[in-house]
């Protein structure tokens, strides 16, 4: 069985990781129309604030994709990408409901691009995408994904688990 | 015991990660050829147009159509909201032979490419720098200065008549917006160029 959930695990966070990349790297690619989508939310109206968020959020996904495919710092990656996906899938529900209400659009029928790198894409898949992409993170927030990790943990807080017994009774 | 260091290590890369992670994308914004100015206002408006669309939002009761707003932002501005029928007929103006018209496509390198009103210069709002040294000599010559983008939801074709206004010093009343864009332009069969303006080549023709 353990080899199975290792395997699962493994395949996991490349998928997050590897769905990161590609997502950040298209939006990096045209920060401009990434901009304009971005503006589209009316999250933040000052110019300075919108355009750091439109130039380094792709890039920042990027890092964050990285660090989980070659399994850097994994548990810290999987965090920070679950403090992205919940927000990002809240304003994204937010913004389909709107579109929903003003088209008078029963709302899994509304298609819209969301700024997420992937272009047009119906509401309800996109929630069903971010809701399995927040599982696989929070799975590898729990601590799986461990092997063909390069650093799985800077600070070495997963040693404790594997230290001999007599040491962690000693630290009792 | 174990578990609070875990969950402070976790969170210790995390912040470091988010730290690491916010330096590496700046630093890759400034260096990439697309990256964006920060400081730039790329969505210029003036409360007079804000104040526009929100008039035209109430006024009617039913919403206003995307030409009917974008028609209200640009009369807010000072320019000239134009139709296709006077593009149609500044494009045949033997005036723009002379240079006294000017058309600039607002849309991407790409778009233009693709195909443009026969005549227009390309003049990408999202980086004005690099079209300014050949358009800017081309307005202080010209009487009427046309500009578009997509139409519709399109609000580019402003925003660059606003840059001209405000950081090229170009006057208000010599700028013409063309609400409808190239979408109106295509739908009603009208000629496309491609390549240079003037060139004189139809989609296709290479």
């Amino acid at each position: 069985m353990r080899p199975v959930v290792d395997g699962l695990s493994i395949l996991a966070r490349w998928l997050v990781g590897g769905l990161f990349v590609c997502m950040g790297l298209s939006k990096a690619l045209h920060p401009v129309e990434f901009l304009k989508l971005l503006r589209q939310y009316q999250l933040v109206n000052d110019p300075f604030l919108l355009n750091s968020i439109a130039a380094t959020l792709p890039w920042f996904e990027v890092f964050c994709g990285l660090l989980l495919v070659a399994g850097i710092a994994v548990r810290g990656s999987a965090l920070v990408i679950l403090a992205m996906l919940v927000p990002f899938t809240v304003v994204v529900i937010e913004r389909a409901l709107a579109i929903s209400a003003a088209q008078s659009l029963a709302f899994c029928a509304v298609r819209f691009d969301c700024g997420c790198g992937t272009g047009e894409v119906f509401i309800c898949q996109k929630i069903f995408e971010n809701t399995s992409l927040i599982l696989l993170s929070a799975w590898l927030l729990a601590g799986y994904g461990r092997r063909l990790s390069l650093r799985f943990s800077l600070f070495g807080q997963d040693t404790l688990r594997r230290a001999p017994a007599a040491t962690i009774n000693e630290d009792a | 015991m174990e578990r609070q260091r875990q969950l402070r290590g976790i969170l210790l890369e995390s912040l470091l990660i988010a730290a690491a992670g916010a330096g590496l994308a700046f630093a890759a914004n400034a260096l990439s050829p697309r990256g964006l100015k920060l400081a730039r206002d790329y969505f210029p408006e003036s409360p007079a147009a804000a104040v526009a669309l929100q008039r035209q939002a109430i006024a009617g009761t039913n919403a206003p159509s995307p030409a009917q707003e974008a028609t209200a932002a640009v009369k807010a501005e000072g320019f000239h909201a134009i139709g296709t029928a006077q593009v149609k007929g500044l494009v045949n103006d033997p005036g723009r032979e002379e240079g006294l018209i000017l058309i600039l496509d607002a849309r991407g390198p790409k778009e233009f490419e693709a195909g443009h009103v026969p005549g227009a210069h390309e003049f990408y709002y999202y980086a004005p720098e690099n079209y300014l040294p050949t358009v800017l000599p081309l307005c202080q010559i010209a009487r009427q200065i046309v500009v578009y983008c997509n139409g519709g939801q399109c609000e580019d074709s402003r925003f660059a008549a606003v840059f001209l206004r405000d950081s090229a010093d170009v006057p208000a009343a010599k700028l013409y917006v063309y609400v409808g864009g190239m979408t109106a332009w295509r739908t009603n069969g009208l000629p496309v160029e491609v390549g240079d303006p003037d060139s004189g080549n139809a989609p296709g023709s290479n």
